[in-house]
């Protein structure tokens, strides 16, 4: 394979969501054949360059993008596709040069403290790694004082709170008010899950309110066109 | 009402159902539940489980003590005596209750339907609505309070005891320590019952619930384990590798219920669903995938002779329509042939469970009517029959006129609600259990069967039919709310 084939086998690895040979990948036959983390390495083996490769990771989400908004693609080929990259970005961002590093962000996420419910969190975890952003998610049912622990550790840019049930949304208050407390006034909250609105948001100080996960990715990208 | 065996629907065989049993008691076995919770593992441990780190392994024979120990009579009594009745295991007796904890209330704007949140005053409303419908047997919880957590159960409790005259199930507790108050306030024990969301799928003990469920169990109160996985995000898309999963975590459940009291009051509620993979991981609850799992979920706990706590009628619409009407009415006929007891939200619930309307109240209470009277009509015990008749006669009870399309959706519906897609052999069972391993042990999470659902998703597990879309005349509907006060005011 020379190093066009490779490139085109990694860029078709990622939109067909086949993360690695234990992946069985878009259609359950995928299994035992190389996917996108092997097709990483062996393109950086080769010589590669790493920004080349980043490049590619876009192309190939954007792609991605379309063929879900065409219904050609359902959510779990969507997250399928999300994850490879998340996963390759392991691999790549050591090796890309200081200054020209892929990132977009630091983006911290978890589920409020006596709160389960991760379901839409995992998909915005997953869905924001492979829009290129370096995600640490807490998991569910996270005290405040883990989350602000977090943030001195992580540094992140964002930080995103989930919570589903509107005995627990009142814990996404104390959180905000902590991090504003303890003056991180430069990152911005999300928040996001069923009971939660934008007339909360404003209420207990987050700056943004999320019905779903592209209304995340759109307010991240438009944040960056900002700066 | 009694349903004749002659119209109870068998979907699977015994011996399919045995084999789901069978890869659940290994799923208890070999991969574990996860339990933090401390003084339950030494309970579970005490009675023969193994533990190794926080994973519990429960035995057969634990399985089979819980089986045969499980009440099989569960009384529940009312204010109003009238209103009382037993759940007995071997009988085909049906009840229907509301349900829900819904977060808003859907309400006509002139222009349509809004929503707004729900308060504590419709909590008083909708109760005294449902104690003047005919087909609401008893009264589970349908919205909260917009009272501080702390004053939540209390709150409630008072609303209850002077709103509602039937059986009351005030699903779960906030906080535990308010269960005394809880049972002061309402009078008498007896008239009360919960629901717990015990294990958090796949397979994990839910410490705050089972902290609630030993405090229950201990004074002897009814609760219905309830176990509510979304296929294709916490259990398997399979219809096969769910219910393993869903029916491996009511067992544990069961387990631990008579390891707390032997004779525990205990009902199993299954609700299977799916995650909406199509769009964006939503739950489905009303769907023909749906009601076919929870059908099913209701036969596998009758075939266990068991307590049987059903969910029907949830449906996935966001305002009362025509669409919502079609699946509420499939949903409640196959799960009342499936032999479901004690249906759990099968009135009034919209927007899959986020929502309820007063209005939606009065159509179900139509609706259910409708369903229950093709049941006694029928002579055929074709149930398919029953589900057609009945979705017609209450389509055009609200005015729609079914033309052919309308029809062909309907059969298309039954078809897959009546027709397994997988196969119920060792082999594929193996699979699933794989499956569930894997995810159980890797991290990731919903995501793990989200990507593992790609397949299934192109054999079209999920039913993806066309909608039944038409205006109901709500004549009828709105004469009946507005002989009660402040019910048409939004
Ligand atoms: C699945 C589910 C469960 C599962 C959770 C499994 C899991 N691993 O998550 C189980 C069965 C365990 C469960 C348990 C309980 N549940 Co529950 N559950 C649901 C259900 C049906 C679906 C939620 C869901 O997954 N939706 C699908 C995902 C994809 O959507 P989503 O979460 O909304 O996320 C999207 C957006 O909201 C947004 N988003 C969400 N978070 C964030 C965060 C950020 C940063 C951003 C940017 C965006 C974002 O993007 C996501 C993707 O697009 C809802 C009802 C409903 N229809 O929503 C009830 C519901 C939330 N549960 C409810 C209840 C009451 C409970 C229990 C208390 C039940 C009980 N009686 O014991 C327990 C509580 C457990 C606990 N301590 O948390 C109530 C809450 C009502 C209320 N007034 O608060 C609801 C509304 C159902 C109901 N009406 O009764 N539940």
């Amino acid at each position: 394979m020379n190093k066009d084939e490779l490139l085109n086998a990694l860029e078709n690895s990622i939109i067909m969501g086949h993360l690695d040979a234990d992946d069985e990948g878009y259609d359950g036959t995928m299994e035992g054949t190389p996917g996108t983390l092997e097709y990483t390495e062996q393109a950086l083996e080769e010589g590669v360059e790493p920004q080349k490769i980043l490049e590619l990771f876009g192309r190939a989400m954007e792609e991605v993008g379309k063929l879900f908004e065409t219904d050609e693609y359902n959510l779990p080929d969507m997250l399928a596709s999300a994850e490879c990259v998340g996963e390759a970005m392991d691999i790549l961002e050591p090796k890309l040069q200081a200054g020209s590093s892929s990132q977009k962000g630091k983006f911290l996420i978890a589920t409020v403290k006596g709160d389960l419910h991760d379901i839409g969190k995992n998909i915005v975890a997953t869905m924001i790694k492979g829009a290129g952003y370096q995600v640490k998610d807490l998991g569910i049912d996270v005290p405040a004082g883990d989350i602000l622990q977090s943030i001195r550790d992580f540094k992140p840019d964002f930080v995103g709170l989930s919570a589903l049930l509107t005995t627990t949304m009142i814990e996404m208050e104390q959180v905000v008010k902590m991090i504003k407390d303890e003056g991180f006034s430069d990152i911005k909250v999300f928040i996001g899950g069923a009971p939660t609105s934008k007339k909360f948001a404003t209420k207990i100080g987050a700056d943004y309110y999320c019905r779903d996960v592209m209304d995340a990715i759109h307010i991240l990208e438009k944040l960056r066109e900002a700066s | 009402m009694i349903i004749p065996d002659a119209q109870q629907l068998k979907l699977l065989a015994p011996s399919e159902m045995r084999l789901i049993h069978a890869g659940a008691l290994r799923l208890l076995s070999q991969v574990g539940v996860k339990v933090s919770h401390e003084g339950i593992a030494e309970k579970l441990v005490s009675r023969g489980a193994q533990q190794k780190g926080n994973r519990i392994f429960i035995n057969k024979n634990m399985v089979d003590s819980a089986l045969a120990e499980t009440a099989k009579t569960i009384q529940f009594d009312a204010p109003d005596p009238a209103y009382g009745f037993t759940l007995n295991t071997s009988e085909n007796q049906v009840k229907f209750g509301t349900g829900g904890q819904a977060l808003y209330i859907v309400h006509p704007d002139g222009n349509g339907w809004s929503k707004r949140p729900a308060v504590s005053d419709d909590l008083k409303k909708i109760l005294s609505l449902c104690d003047q419908l005919k087909n609401v047997d008893f009264v589970t919880r349908p919205v909260e309070c917009d009272v501080p957590e702390d004053q939540m159960d209390v709150e409630k409790a008072k609303i209850f005891r002077e709103y509602c005259s039937k059986p009351m199930n005030v699903a779960n507790l906030v906080k535990v320590e308010y269960l005394d108050k809880v049972l002061e306030i309402i009078g008498n024990p007896a008239h009360v019952s919960f629901v717990i969301s015990l294990v958090s799928s796949p397979l994990v003990l839910d410490t705050a619930a089972g902290e609630k469920f030993v405090a229950l169990l201990e004074k002897d109160l009814p609760v219905a384990i309830s176990c509510c996985p979304q296929g294709g995000s916490t259990a398997p898309f399979s219809e096969v590798g769910e219910l393993l999963q869903l029916h491996a975590e009511l067992m544990f459940g069961f387990v631990l219920a008579n390891v707390i009291r032997p004779g525990a009051k205990v009902l199993y509620r299954g609700i299977p669903i799916t995650s909406n993979l199509y769009t964006d991981g939503s739950p489905r609850w009303c769907q023909p995938d749906c009601i076919r799992r929870v059908a099913i979920a209701a036969q596998l706990c009758r075939f266990y002779n068991l307590p049987c706590c059903g969910t029907a009628g949830v449906s996935d619409e966001a305002e009362p329509s025509a669409q919502g009407l079609s699946e509420k009415v499939l949903s409640w006929t196959y799960e009342m042939a499936s032999g479901a007891q004690y249906i759990n939200s099968a009135l009034g619930m919209l927007e899959q469970v986020m929502s309820v309307s007063y209005y939606q109240y009065v159509i179900d209470d139509i609706a259910l009517g409708i369903v229950k009277d093709n049941f006694k009509a029928d002579q055929s015990g074709e149930i398919s029959k029953i589900a057609k008749t009945a979705t017609l006669e209450a389509l055009s009870h609200f005015g729609v006129a079914a033309d052919e399309k309308v029809e062909a959706e309907i059969d298309a519906r039954i078809r897959h609600i009546e027709n397994a897609l997988e196969p119920y052999d060792e082999e594929y069972i193996d699979k699933q259990l794989a499956v569930i391993e894997k995810a159980v042990n890797q991290s990731g999470g919903s995501t793990v069967f989200m990507k593992s659902a790609r397949k299934g998703l192109r054999e079209g597990y999920i039913y993806r039919g066309n909608r039944i879309d038409a205006p109901l005349n709500l004549t009828a509907v709105n004469k009946r709310l507005e002989n009660i006060d402040g019910l048409t005011k939004f």
